[in-house]
């Protein structure tokens, strides 16, 4: 091995390195997952209690409003999920890190349904306040090229023979999506939609008054967590499963040389 | 006016989808982690 | 060149490229991804009879409900600068009221009026529990009909305490 390269490397390099050997990775993971799973389901808990039976109603609204508790943690986590997509893909073009390349394997169906998840809510949601269930406008569109391109991502990585390959094309596709990030978040700033612009942003008082708001962070803090959870359980399961057919392949070639 | 289907579709799906991800999973996991203790025995996780 | 640092220099080349042909591509098309034009854009272009979607702001004191065999409604769509009167047939959505943002598809008649088809109502970005909106009201600091709240600063100020 080179050695400039064992040395040369800032810090970061030497953490993925660390990071990308599997078995650290499934001890690692092995004694974080329980308390992912529990803060999760801990939080939503809280959140989704508080929200249904204790957060006053929209003045306009009514109830209609607690469909915000479950419709706005999935819409932030369709694109977090993307864009730890994106981060999964940039370490598997650039630094070939062979646990990125499970990760974002996993990632892909999660991310997909989440976002399913959020169209699907916000359709009902819909409904009920604007009278539609559904509008062509910038922020729904952009969402929904959002859910297409993970069902393209999750389509490309298996689809073929050699499961580098498909990684590779899977990394260059989730990075090109990356574009749409933007346009999800600004559409409702640059163009007219039916949809309305944020409520909070990171200057200024949200415009949402703080007893609707509470359940909110509680709900959109455990769903991540969650999100998290299953993420990480996925990785493990892939990091066994390819354990299991290189084990497998190892044992019928050696059967086959005697 | 109150609107309770829609709101109690929504939570199904939000609570279902997670549900269903995190017992299939687990599910998996306890597959992957059986076949590798029977194939590779010196690997204990 | 190390290969780690050329695949990372490919990358962000490719990046760079892509961004501004998205960038250049949506400015190009900034146009038509515009979901509904407003009463002053309709002002400024004759009626052409093509189907399209106006939005804007319910206009105070316009509203008027026609009952009888069709339900529907009169009012007049407004931004603030122009004006335009629609009529409507069909049930109105449960948010409709006045001061409120709606968008309206429909076919602008040859007199100038907007013949609509769909109304929907358009939520903004503000959420108050009752209290909040009487407690506005009482104060005089909003009435509801004649727009949008005020800054969320005056209701919704970090430093009071939750549910005030």
């Amino acid at each position: 091995m080179d050695t400039r390269q064992t040395i040369a490397p800032p810090r970061p390099v030497k953490l993925f390195h660390r990071f990308a050997n599997p078995g650290q990775f499934l001890r690692l993971s092995g004694k974080v997952l329980p308390w992912l799973y529990s803060a999760g389901v801990l939080l939503t808990a809280i959140g989704v209690i508080w929200g249904l039976f204790f957060a006053p109603n929209d003045w306009q609204q009514g109830d209609t409003v607690k469909i915000m508790y479950v419709h706005v943690p999935f819409a932030w986590l369709a694109s977090a999920g993307y864009v730890s997509l994106a981060i999964c893909s940039v370490l598997s073009l650039v630094w070939r890190h062979p646990l990125a390349d499970l990760a974002a394997a996993e990632l892909g169906p999660v991310g997909a349904a989440f976002t399913a998840v959020c169209l699907a809510t916000g359709s009902l949601w819909g409904k009920p306040t604007w009278g539609a269930w559904w509008v062509w406008d910038a922020r729904l569109t952009s969402v929904f090229v959002l859910f297409l391109l993970y069902l393209g991502h999750i389509a490309l990585v298996r689809a073929f023979d050699d499961p580098t390959r498909g990684y590779r094309a899977g990394a260059i596709l989730a990075l090109v999506g990356v574009i749409n990030l933007p346009i999800i978040k600004f559409s409702v700033n640059w163009w007219n939609t039916l949809h309305q612009p944020a409520s909070i942003g990171l200057t200024g008082a949200p415009t949402i008054a703080a007893s609707l708001l509470w359940p909110l962070l509680f709900t959109t803090l455990g769903f991540t967590l969650l999100f998290a959870a299953i993420t990480v359980a996925r990785t493990r399961a892939g990091v066994m499963e390819r354990r299991i057919r290189m084990l497998l392949m190892a044992k019928t070639s050696e059967s086959g040389q005697s | 006016m109150t609107h309770l289907p829609y709101i109690a579709a929504s939570y199904v799906l939000a609570l279902g989808v997670p549900l269903f991800f995190a017992i299939s999973t687990t599910f998996r996991l306890r597959v992957a982690k059986r076949r590798l203790a029977v194939i590779d025995p010196r690997g204990k996780r | 060149m190390k290969r780690k640092t050329k695949r990372l220099l490919i990358l962000l080349a490719c990046g760079a490229g892509l961004a501004s042909a998205a960038g250049l591509t949506l400015s190009a098309f900034s146009d038509n991804l515009v979901f509904f034009v407003s009463p002053s854009d309709l002002a400024k272009n004759t009626p052409n009879g093509r189907q399209m979607r106006l939005g804007g702001m319910v206009e105070q004191g316009t509203v008027e409900r026609t009952s009888g065999g069709h339900a529907g409604a009169r009012f007049k769509v407004t931004d603030g600068k122009a004006d335009v009167l629609v009529t409507y047939k069909g049930l109105l959505p449960d948010l409709f009221r006045e001061g409120q943002g709606v968008v309206v598809l429909g076919v602008e008649q040859p007199d100038g009026v907007f013949k609509a088809s769909e109304v929907l109502a358009k939520h903004d970005e503000n959420y108050m529990p009752k209290e909040v909106v009487d407690a506005l009201k009482k104060s005089g600091e909003w009435n509801p009909s004649s727009g949008s709240p005020p800054p969320n600063a005056v209701w919704n100020a970090p430093a009071k305490p939750a549910g005030s």
